[in-house]
């Protein structure tokens, strides 16, 4: 708990940091209270008279094409994005982890097939991977979109924490205590859990930010988050048919999409130049 | 050398193999049906959609596909697409030309823009420019392809009527080569720029801090002391060498190309691989999807592949065991 | 120079390429073509061929400009009778008996390698056309064709199984003929991947020059085509998958016609500003419905729980003001139909006018049948079930997305409950073909012959999904089908049957609009197919200064 508190306070001394970590902090708190003071992102307003309205005081963003707010549905979307983002990122930190520390553990057979099978998922862009999985059933549930993406990206987290076991395991200490007696995977993963908690960390957070993109890329081909449940690149999708008449119902979305995956990655860059000045 | 070299050359075919029959099974073992693309309004009766099952062999065990599949693509036939009624080979042959123009036009400016904004931004580090332009690149690398072309298309295409904002070339252009290159070039801008931003951004930082880390080294500073110009300190003795680590991304960027080419080709009708595939997803055309990713993943392999073998010729201090 | 000054010269090079000095001769060949911007590309434009996933609309398009069938369908569409035909492959036609039709084929009529076409060619194509195991659409098309047989070189004689009013409409409209003198010694079953698909050879109006895949297919007037050759030199049929790039292309000049201006209405406002394009209203062979499942989508072997009462459908029907959606959603480019007839059947014509709102007799209906809100939640309930339902429909459809957010609304007042789940294309095909659905919102794109609808409304219908079944109706659909003598009446009598039995609401028919540039003269679109009259379009002589980009 104190290293993640001075990791914080190191974000948040780089300017670069604050500013991201200030964004997200805004982003998360707007997602969570804009239902107390927006309208509901599924009211219409009036399918005649205020469909794709121009920005107004009553709609700061516009409505879109059936005449919903685009703001609240901005926020709404922030929801849905960080949500799957966090889960998805949270899923495959644990799976690569999982993996990395299996595979290292064990050696042998065992770590052989996992890294072959490795390389061979990583030969394969993730977009690639997710777009054979996703265009495949006819109905993808949010829950099972975010299990999908988390699954597809842990690949690159199993070789990294599979190489902290190997270079641990090689220490003189941990064979020193090794000889004394003591437990040798109690020794492994306390040194592990030293050793790789900052680069998970900073993977995670940008991790965040790749998931973000990547989700917004799929709803975009329509194999992403499903309607009526609003998304950002959902809406950029449904917003291509009116891009010349009503600009503000794609751009607003768009904005939101690179301000978030800008503040996650000025957030995850300032971390690693706290936690892991090596890679810096 | 020779057997460092055939090592990796198997270790690549392994991946490969591996990656494949991931792929394969990946598509097959889930829920759904092939052939479920139909033209709207006009369904298929069921003794239709039975024939086109055993047409495309959608009826037999999931083992017998696979063989069929893998000794298909051994004699490079990647199956006949569901949509286009030809076969995948032929169409992802087609489609090859357009995409490598656009993805060479991407690299091209990658490796020119990206690293000459790096080496400015080393050189004045700390000054407003550098600041403004890591903001850029920061940005760059954040905004969604998708959307940032779609922005273009509409200002520059349609509001500003400055450049094409979709196709590859006008069918009605003149001909000669110049009117015909020219055609080409005004087409090409929009997505080539578009589909470059993320990776540019992405080179420029590696660029600048490949760059720092080498005017700190000491022979700079002897150049430097020795009263060379700085221009001739930066390019001919610093940049030289800072140069090396940031090319060998070329096996990095080649992933990140492949995938930002499905939306940008998508959005500005380019006639590649990538609105092929996206064409695809669209139309669930099993067969051409796994075609187009067969190909990527040969792309992306092949290309590991010969970063390595190039960073071990130009590098002796790689050891080759 | 500086750097930046490089730059900038670059880009105005770049730009300035926009607006070549272009030689006159090249500018008159530009006014003689035509680019034709579609959302789909032609992968098979060959007759035969065009079934299952190919059975589209781009094929088709091409395939009409390429190959001449042996008589065309009259502007009225009238398909019963042999009065709206007229010749084109086949210079006559008469009728031996009730179930003979003979055919004298234009003796002027040639291939575009040179050849002459013959009775070999209509007998050839049509062995193949009637083979189900090679063309399982067109041989239920044709199902009624006994005998295609040739006497001499240009007479071809058509034997059927039954005498009815179509017989001439089932031997011209399905298929065109294809060259034999180069397909007879390709195997049938090899002929998708033939050079010939690559480039075919027909007997139409165009020939094939070239396609530049992904980018546009390019036609050339056939020189000396028997039937006078067409004014427009050039077709290019070029592909733009996005429907917002299409429009765009031909505002800015980049192509010269596109069908289906799609939504919302803006976008006509838009065409209609351009000085150089027209909007082209055309009925079309669409219209949209909300379909009943008549089955447990959970179990098909159960009657659906809720909508196998007609009161309920009834009263959905009632409670929806189509005309309203219609007006909300298509403007003037479309109406509400009577029954499943769009605005190119023949039928249409004399039909009864569809039934407006009347949300209190549907109230009552429902009531009626025990449904009551005793909750209070703004849902009825009866015997612990709640009035919901789920409708299906495609995300490709702005028109049926945008209807259905108000059939949602307008349901809600009578208190059903509607959840809307909106599909991807083919996702939204499968599910209705498996009948797991309680509503659809369906669109169906019908030929121009009523005989069709026993496709989707008879019991033994081969897209009847949602298990519709009607002794009575199928009883009149085969006496409207038989009819020789006042068909009109016949099919009025299955339209009326089908209403009152609600198997459906009829929600919308809609127009299509297109935008064409005003060059072009004695402009006919086809709604059975757009193009299809090409080669009869002019080019006006005033040139004008057509420049794009």
């Amino acid at each position: 708990m104190t290293a993640g508190g001075g990791a914080l306070r190191g974000v948040w001394r780089a300017s670069s940091g604050r500013a991201g970590l200030a964004f997200l902090l805004f982003l998360v708190l707007l997602a969570l209270a804009g239902p107390l003071f927006l309208p509901d992102p599924f009211r219409q307003f009036g399918l005649l008279e205020l469909a794709d309205a121009r920005p107004s005081a009553e709609h700061p963003f516009g409505t879109d094409q059936l005449s919903r707010d685009v703001l609240s549905r901005v926020v709404s979307g922030a929801r849905v994005s960080l949500a799957v983002a966090a889960l998805a990122v949270a899923l495959s930190v644990t799976l690569g982890a999982g993996v990395g520390l299996v595979a290292g553990y064990l050696g042998g057979a065992v770590d052989g097939v996992l890294m072959r099978l490795v390389d061979g998922a990583l030969a394969v862009p993730r977009l690639f991977l997710l777009l054979l999985v996703l265009a495949v059933p006819e109905r993808v549930p949010l829950v099972a979109l975010i299990v999908l993406i988390g699954a597809t990206g842990w690949f690159a987290t199993s070789r990294l924490v599979r190489a902290e076991v190997l270079r641990i395991r090689e220490e003189a200490y941990v064979r020193a205590a090794e000889a004394l007696g003591a437990s040798r995977r109690r020794i492994i993963f306390r040194h592990l859990l030293v050793n790789t908690a900052g680069p998970l960390l900073v993977t995670a957070t940008l991790g965040v930010g790749d998931v973000i993109l990547l989700e917004a890329g799929l709803s975009f081909l329509g194999l992403g988050v499903q309607p009526p449940t609003p998304s950002w690149g959902g809406m950029i999708l449904d917003a291509r048919s009116v891009l010349v008449t009503a600009p503000w119902v794609g751009i607003f979305p768009g904005i939101a999409i690179t301000l978030t995956v800008l503040a996650t990655n000025l957030v995850g860059d300032a971390l690693r130049d706290v936690l892991d000045p090596r890679g810096a | 050398m020779g057997r460092w070299l055939l090592r990796r050359t198997v270790q690549a075919a392994v991946t490969l193999a591996v990656a494949v029959v991931l792929l394969f099974l990946l598509m097959h073992v889930l829920p759904g049906d092939p052939l479920s693309r139909l033209e709207e309004g006009r369904p298929l009766t069921a003794a239709q959609t039975e024939a086109l099952r055993a047409r495309y062999g959608l009826d037999r065990p999931l083992l017998s596909q696979l063989g069929t599949f893998l000794s298909g693509l051994a004699r490079g036939d990647l199956g006949t697409s569901i949509e286009y009624g030809r076969p995948v080979s032929t169409l992802i042959v087609e489609r090859l030309p357009a995409t490598l123009l656009l993805g060479g036009s991407v690299l091209l400016l990658n490796f020119t823009v990206g690293l000459w904004l790096g080496v400015r931004q080393a050189v004045r580090k700390g000054s407003t420019e550098d600041r403004w332009l890591t903001t850029l690149s920061l940005a760059g690398y954040a905004t969604p392809s998708f959307w940032l072309g779609l922005v273009l298309a509409w200002l520059v295409g349609i509001e500003w009527r400055l450049l094409p904002p979709a196709g590859m070339r006008d069918p009605l252009a003149e001909s000669g080569f110049l009117a015909t290159a020219g055609d080409l070039l005004r087409h090409l801008v929009l997505p080539a720029l578009t589909l470059s931003v993320v990776s540019i951004a992405g080179t420029m930082r590696y660029q600048r801090d490949a760059m720092l880390e080498t005017l700190r080294l000491p022979y700079i500073v002897t150049a430097r002391a020795k009263g060379l110009s700085e221009e001739r300190v930066t390019w001919r003795h610093a940049w030289r060498n800072a140069l090396f680590p940031v090319l060998t991304l070329f096996g990095l960027w080649l992933p990140v190309l492949v995938t930002g080419s499905v939306f940008v080709e998508a959005v500005f009708a380019w006639p590649g691989l990538g609105s092929l595939a996206a064409a695809a997803v669209g139309n669930r055309d099993y067969p051409l999807l796994m075609g187009a990713t067969v190909l990527v993943a040969v792309i992306v392999v092949g290309a590991n592949l010969l970063t390595d073998l190039a960073y071990a010729a130009l590098d002796p201090r790689v050891r080759l065991t | 120079m500086t750097r930046t000054t490089w730059l900038g010269a670059c880009l105005v090079a770049i730009v300035s390429a926009a607006h070549p000095s272009a030689a006159g001769a090249q500018r008159a060949a530009a006014r003689a073509s035509i680019v034709i911007v579609t959302g789909q590309e032609a992968a098979v434009p060959v007759p035969t061929l065009m079934e299952g996933p190919q059975a589209s609309i781009a094929n088709s398009d091409i395939a009409d400009q390429l190959f001449l069938r042996l008589a065309e369908l009259g502007p009225t569409m009238m398909t019963a009778g042999d009065q709206a035909f007229r010749p084109l492959l086949a210079r006559s036609w008469t009728r031996r008996d009730s179930l003979t039709l003979v055919f004298d084929l234009d003796p002027r009529a040639r291939w575009h390698d040179g050849a002459p076409v013959t009775s070999t060619d209509v007998v050839f194509t049509f062995a193949r056309a009637r083979d189900p195991r090679l063309c399982p659409r067109l041989a239920e098309l044709l199902r009624r064709i006994t005998s295609v047989t040739a006497e001499g070189g240009h007479r071809v004689v058509f034997r059927f199984a039954e005498a009815y009013a179509e017989q001439l409409y089932d031997a011209v409209f399905h298929v065109a003929p294809l060259p034999a003198h180069l397909l007879a010694g390709i195997a049938p079953d090899s002929l998708a991947s033939a050079p010939f698909v690559q480039a075919p050879v027909g007997d139409g109006p165009y020939r094939w020059v070239r396609r530049a895949p992904g980018e546009f297919i390019e036609l050339a007037a056939f020189e000396g085509f028997f039937l006078g050759t067409p004014a427009i030199r050039r077709v290019f049929f070029r592909l733009a998958t996005n429907a917002e790039a299409r429009l765009n292309m031909v505002l800015g000049g980049q192509a010269d016609a596109t069908d289906n201006i799609p939504p919302p209405r803006s976008n006509v406002a838009r065409v209609r500003a351009s000085p150089e394009l027209r909007v082209v209203t055309v009925p079309s062979p669409t219209i949209g419905f909300l379909l009943f499942n008549q089955r447990d989508p959970r179990d098909l072997a159960r009657p659906h729980p809720i909508l196998s009462d007609i009161d309920v459908r009834r009263a959905i029907g009632l409670a929806l003001d189509r005309r309203l959606m219609v007006r909300a959603t298509l403007g003037d480019a479309g109406e509400v139909p009577y029954g499943p007839a769009s605005p190119i059947l023949w039928i249409r014509h004399g039909a009864p006018r569809p039934l407006g709102p009347d949300t209190g007799e549907a109230r009552r209906l429902l009531a009626a049948r025990g449904w009551v809100d005793r909750d209070g939640d703004g849902v009825l309930e009866r015997g612990g079930q709640r009035l919901a339902l789920t409708m299906t429909l495609p995300n490709t459809s702005a028109i049926r997305q945008q209807m259905a957010l108000q059939v949602q609304e307008q349901l809600r007042q009578i208190g059903v409950h509607l959840e809307l789940e909106r599909l991807e294309g083919p996702v939204w095909n499968e599910r209705r073909t498996a009948g797991r659905f309680d509503i659809d919102f369906s669109a169906s794109s019908q030929d121009p012959s009523p005989t069709g609808l026993s496709q989707g409304w008879s019991c033994d219908g081969g897209t009847n999904v949602a298990h519709y079944c009607d002794r009575g109706v199928d009883s009149l659909l085969e006496v409207a089908a038989r009819a020789t003598d006042d068909a009109g009446e016949a099919w009025h009598a299955v339209l009326r049957r089908i209403e009152a039995d609600a198997p459906a609401v009829f929600m919308y028919a809609p127009s299509y609009l297109y935008a064409v540039h005003r060059r072009f003269t004695n402009m006919r679109i086809r709604p059975e197919s757009s193009w299809i009259a090409l080669r009869e379009w002019t080019v006006a002589a005033a040139p004008r200064d057509a420049s794009g980009y």
